[in-house]
């Protein structure tokens, strides 16, 4: 059986999730092994329109990055959203809470928002243009969780990811819950998967790897009223990964 | 079976003694919490804690493990821990719990996994000098413990009582240096330690003999306490994953790079998570979260029960009501609403 080929593709993002790729190192090579890598700006010249598994960083945010994406999943049988940019629209989608995008250029760009390369539309997760297959949530990734969903579908397996939240994973770990420690933690609504480990540094989950299936609204409206917050002061902490988590309205 | 007295001073000549030759895992502070792990010095031993953030099962049953090692289409190896342990400071409510484990992963196909971590341990259970702010043992008869343990020790002022209970355990306490037999005094103040606690670790009181629960649950089916109680249930499984006697796993295959060889992984999972009852082909039997929520305190008052003679499998250490952000999983007010809307008691 020839080896499946593998092209890595990267839209608006900061490109740290390939780095997470790259930090592999030795593993690298043992992928390398089992797939032929055609493309991947990051880590090599090389170019091609033939692809098994198209894996795309990054969210969607100008119309020529639209006719990209869909040129892509034309080429690939299996496409992966990398990381909580290309899954859920992550950071990126703070943009999509303004309605003056003009406003925004000239506060995040300054005397450079006129540039033409900075022609920005509303911020899209690559699911919202395109059909996904899998995601990898995370910001960034977690490069275990990666390499666990490749060598699953290389052998044609359905990776199992977590649809319970962060708290499994922090109680496992045995750390006592930050909100009895005044830190309004988002692990209770956020998919786990990341081995908790901001939770487990002492610090709230900020919520980077999207909610879970089924987040319980009231449950977090009754915990807010128990600790004497407002939907506000829970919304603060929600905007950074969880903006705008609705589909986006295309204009 | 010998029972012994040791100053504390001794007990800690001891402790220094085991760790220089022995693995020894013991409770220690953790931040202003407390948790077993791997003690270093007799100085971090905190036998006055009033309850751990884990309970000690991780110690047989680890959130994940490697149950064997395989090759496609070709033999497997089951990949078994052996490394003796000594678990210092285990609370009588906790070693009942074990207790209920050994039997439950001896029944049908015996666990051979937690069988052989539970065999090279060493337990040296301890009575409770400090009751936590959740605990209800007295009430579900575990504040004290008759078996199960290697050693007990109880703190009695200025020393600890000690009692061998097992072959290993009259080995362990064979190093004691300066050990004396427990004097009739010392014996009584052990038995007053065990009737303050029978009655002191109930900061919430079960309205009814614990024996009586089957019956309570056996009517209570349609209560609308379930329904109400996980309205605000995020099914964050912190009530599960914090239990000393819950033990669902999940089993999921791993392959290595070549695709050919893998492991197989047991993790804890929890029944009160989205997905727990997912079977082939993506079919969910227990898709709502009341039906969830229902299931645990009848999983812990009659259905774990009647696979261990009647036993009920939750023992009071509170964890779950620590652990549960909206503040829904106590087992003692669900039951005592129960208790109460049936007019028993």
């Amino acid at each position: 059986m020839a080896k499946p080929k593998i092209a890595i593709f990267d839209f608006a993002c900061c490109e740290g999730c390939q780095l997470q790729i790259v930090n592999l190192e030795e593993e690298i090579l043992s992928l390398l092994g089992v797939a032929d890598v055609v493309e991947w700006r990051e880590a090599m010249s090389e170019k091609s329109d033939e692809y098994d598994i198209a894996i795309i960083e990054g969210s969607i945010t100008r119309m020529e990055d639209e006719e990209r994406i869909k040129r892509i999943r034309g080429c690939a049988k299996v496409l992966i959203a990398l990381g909580a940019c290309a899954a859920t629209g992550g950071v990126n989608k703070l943009k999509n809470n303004f309605e003056d995008f003009e406003e925004v250029k000239k506060c995040v760009y300054g005397k450079a928002a006129g540039k033409p390369h900075l022609r920005t539309g509303v911020t899209k997760a690559v699911g919202e243009v395109v059909q996904v297959d899998y995601c990898v949530p995370g910001c960034p990734i977690d490069a275990k969780e990666f390499t666990y969903i490749v060598r699953s579908l290389l052998l044609g397996k359905t990776p199992e990811i977590p649809e319970y939240p962060v708290c499994v994973e922090c109680k496992a770990n045995g750390n006592p819950c930050l909100w009895q420690y005044d830190q309004v933690c988002l692990g209770p609504i956020i998919r786990a998967g990341c081995g908790a480990r901001c939770p487990s540094s002492g610090f709230r989950c900020f919520g980077c790897r999207g909610y879970v299936d089924k987040p319980n609204v009231e449950a977090a409206r009754d915990v807010i009223n128990r600790y004497g917050l407002s939907v506000d002061d829970l919304k603060t902490k929600m905007v950074l990964f969880g903006s705008r988590q609705e589909p986006t309205i295309y204009e | 079976m010998t029972v012994k007295k040791l100053t504390k001073s001794d007990f800690a000549s001891l402790v220094e003694d085991l760790i220089r030759t022995e693995n020894v895992i013991g409770v220690q502070a953790k931040g202003d919490r407390f948790d077993f792990a791997p003690l270093a010095s007799a100085a971090d031993l905190r036998l006055d804690y009033d309850v751990t953030l884990q309970p000690p099962k991780k110690y047989f049953l680890p959130p994940a493990e490697v149950l064997l090692t395989f090759e496609v289409g070709g033999p497997y190896q089951s990949q078994l821990d052996g490394q003796k342990f000594i678990l210092l400071g285990v609370h009588p409510y906790d070693m009942i719990a074990i207790n209920q484990m050994d039997e439950l992963f001896r029944q049908d196909n015996c666990d051979t996994h937690y069988l052989t971590r539970r065999n090279h341990a060493t337990i040296v259970a301890c009575d409770v000098v400090r009751p936590s702010g959740h605990v209800f043992a007295s009430s579900m008869g575990t504040a004290v413990v008759k078996q199960g343990y290697d050693v007990l020790l109880t703190d009695v002022g200025d020393s600890y009582v000690v009692e061998a209970a097992t072959p290993k355990g009259e080995q362990l306490l064979a190093r004691a240096q300066n050990a004396v037999p427990a004097e009739p005094q010392a014996l009584k103040r052990r038995e007053d330690v065990w009737a303050r606690n029978k009655k002191a670790l109930n900061h919430y009181e079960l309205k009814c003999d614990p024996a009586y629960l089957p019956k309570v649950l056996a009517k209570s089916y349609k209560h609308p306490v379930w329904e109400e109680k996980a309205k605000t249930c995020f099914s964050c499984g912190s009530c599960n994953q914090v239990c000393p006697t819950c033990y669902c796993f999940n089993v999921q295959d791993d392959v290595n790079w070549d695709l050919t060889t893998g492991q197989r992984i047991r993790e804890w999972d929890g029944c009160l998570l989205d997905g727990f009852t997912k079977v082939a082909p993506a079919h969910e039997f227990r898709k709502a979260r009341a039906d969830r929520f229902r299931h645990r305190l009848y999983r812990k008052a009659t259905y774990v029960p009647q696979k261990i003679g009647g036993q009920i499998a939750c023992v009071g250490c509170g964890r779950c009501v620590g652990a549960c952000l909206p503040d829904i999983a106590n087992p003692v007010s669900i039951y005592n609403r129960l208790i109460d809307d049936l007019g028993i008691g």
